[in-house]
């Protein structure tokens, strides 16, 4: 049995962790003991620095081929009700209407359902349309499932998808679709999409290519802790052949929706410790984030205490986790993100998609009042 | 009792030029819950409770265990004498009132609520909580209560505070209405001993109108408080605690 002591002295002495000791972090009782050796983790890397980024998201279609039992986002056909397909006017209007509206965003997150229908132009023309109206704009776009899905609709292999993407504007990949990597769960959950060698792959391929990437883990439905640590490892062990994730982002599951729905979700104090034990395994992955829209704000706060150093960004439009009962805003206005940073005694840091700093210290003024009461935007209808 | 500055370093913020916000976080839930396991154990409670509501009626369970009604709707109902004699055992007090006080003077049990804003003064709450501490009677329990959405860290390290710095209070309440389940759970790492919520016998699916429903199972606050690192335990008719194996 691995005592935290030794596990302590091993993450002290910047050793890797081991399966054995992740799973006995898991079952460690004492939760505060737990976070602070984290914190150290975290401090050591960021000290009180805490990034965030000015975003916007395109979930352009939720018709998808896959029936991920945990997915409320996705519909089979495009005639099912609540199914949506944006034209590439309205997907590139969400940007213009930014644009028009002064708001320095410098990402655009982008990810979909595995849509049967779309020709890979689709894709193409997004990106460079995209890049049409606002040049110097981030696209972190696809899910490595959306990439495979491609290879396999279009012919084509994991390189000439990327290749192709990139030419028309691609810049990074989202972490999204990693699920958990044991077979025994994804055969449960998400048995019709693509492997977790698959899922590796394709981030291998983009990590060759030069290209950046970040990884997730959705946690709190039917895994165990072993899976999630080893899922961890599976992550840690392709960071150190290629180097190319920045950020690991826990996705708490949300149970609403959806067919896992008769499950509880992780509790707060799973999110604190999935956070600290994340921080810990995942010794060569630079970036921890707390990604609000699915932790909630005040949980996504604590977690800046246990490991993370990210809060993701604005955000605006996010759909996937709201139709999975999200009751968090679907956009928090820099003023806000700063201020919750803030009071968790942590520096705010404005970065980019690549960790760049956008704005620190006296630069990062926010540009409107602070306001806390922030409403929730209903679902525009997209037909 | 005033605060030990020795042992707590959120003293005088004013003066150190520390801030809440500076304090180390995991110091001060080490102590915050060695002070509630000094004096409860590692026992977290629950009870299935019901509200007396304005016009007479009852929000809860019908074997509730304990009956309570809120100090803001005593006016509605007729008054404290009213409100006992309809069953009303434990008053939700908004303050450190003299209502509370005959409340407590007439043998009904207290519960003071304990305000906050996210981002407030820290003076601002010692001061409050110094009040809640020179009350002229028995108080059986603090209830933190947020004023609109409330902060993560900022709520829990007001939990640590109220157990450190009310000593004669027993009870320290997290309302997973108020708060939400997640942070509700972490104030048990804060000093929380006690789960208040709506607890049903089963539950319906949080979705149209009952999206935003705070009732949680009797099998939800256990998971709840016994993820949150302590002994689930059941108040029952008696007063008695009755811990709760899954």
């Amino acid at each position: 049995m691995t005592s935290f002591a030794h596990i302590r002295d091993k993450v002290r002495a910047a050793e890797p962790l081991s399966l054995e000791d992740g799973v006995a972090l898991y079952q460690h009782p004492n939760l505060m003991e737990l976070g602070a050796l984290a914190n150290e983790v975290r401090e050591r890397l960021h000290g009180d620095r805490t990034y965030f980024n000015r975003n916007l998201h395109i979930n352009a279609t939720n018709v998808c081929e896959a029936s991920c039992r945990f997915c409320s986002f996705a519909r089979l056909q495009p005639g099912d009700k609540g199914a949506y397909t944006m034209t590439l006017d309205e997907a590139w209007g969400r940007l213009q209407a930014r644009v028009d509206a002064a708001d320095p965003i410098t990402e655009i997150h982008i990810v979909n359902g595995l849509h049967p229908g779309l020709p890979f132009a689709y894709y193409t023309d997004l990106l460079a349309g995209l890049k049409k109206i606002q040049p110097s704009i981030h696209l972190k776009a696809f899910t490595a499932v959306e990439i495979f899905y491609f290879t396999k609709k279009f012919g084509m292999s994991v390189e000439a998808v990327l290749r192709a993407l990139r030419a028309a504007g691609l810049d990074s990949l989202p972490g999204g679709g990693a699920e958990i990597f044991a077979s025994r769960v994804r055969k449960k959950i998400c048995d019709d999409k693509c492997t977790a060698d698959e899922w590796l792959d394709v981030h291998r391929v983009a990590h060759r290519l030069g290209m950046r990437s970040n990884c997730t883990m959705l946690y709190g439905h039917i895994e165990s802790a072993e899976e999630r640590v080893d899922h961890m490892l599976r992550l840690r062990a392709l960071q150190e052949e290629t180097g190319g994730f920045q950020t690991f982002i826990p996705l708490a599951f949300h149970p609403e929706n959806n067919a896992l729905m008769k499950l509880p979700g992780p509790t707060g104090v799973e999110d604190l410790r999935t956070y600290a034990v994340a921080r810990l395994m995942l010794h060569n992955i630079p970036h921890l984030k707390a990604y609000w829209i699915m932790l909630g704000v005040k949980t996504a706060q604590t977690a800046l205490w246990f490991g993370a150093d990210d809060l993701d960004g604005t955000v605006q439009e996010e759909r996937i986790y709201h139709m999975a009962g999200a009751e968090t805003p679907q956009v928090m206005h820099p003023t806000e993100i700063i201020r919750v940073i803030q009071n968790a005694g942590r520096t705010p840091v404005e970065r980019d998609t690549l960790y760049n700093v956008v704005a620190e210290g006296d630069a990062l003024v926010p540009d409107k009042p602070f306001r806390r009461d922030v409403r929730r935007r209903g679902l525009e209808v997209v037909s | 009792m005033s605060l030990d500055p020795g042992a707590l370093p959120v003293e005088a913020p004013a003066a150190s030029g520390e801030t809440l916000a500076q304090v180390d976080l995991f110091a001060l839930g080490r102590r915050a819950s060695a002070a509630r396991d000094e004096r409860l154990g590692r026992r977290g409670s629950f009870v299935r409770a019901r509200q007396l509501l304005v016009g007479g009626t009852w929000r809860g369970p019908r074997d509730a265990a304990e009956s309570y009604a809120d100090e803001s709707d005593l006016d509605g109902l007729g008054g404290l004498d009213v409100a006992r004699a309809a069953g009303v055992h434990t008053l939700i007090a908004t303050r450190v009132s003299p209502v509370a006080r005959a409340a407590a003077d007439g043998g009904l049990r207290v519960v003071v609520r304990v305000p906050f804003r996210a981002g407030e003064a820290d003076a601002e709450r010692l001061a409050r909580l110094a009040e809640i501490d020179a009350a002229p009677f028995a108080i059986w329990g603090a209830l933190p209560s947020p004023a609109g959405e409330p902060y993560g860290l900022d709520t829990l390290k007001l939990f640590a505070l109220s157990r450190l710095s009310l000593p004669r209070v027993p009870h320290l309440l997290a309302d997973a209405g108020a708060l939400g389940p997640r942070l509700a759970q972490m104030a048990f790492g804060f000093g929380a001993d006690e789960l208040f919520a709506p607890i049903v016998a089963e539950r319906a699916l949080r979705l149209g109108a009952n999206a935003n429903n705070p009732a949680l199972t009797r099998k939800e606050a256990v998971m709840l408080i016994r993820g949150g690192g302590l002994v689930a335990c059941e108040r029952v008719g008696s007063g008695a605690l009755e811990e709760v194996n899954p």
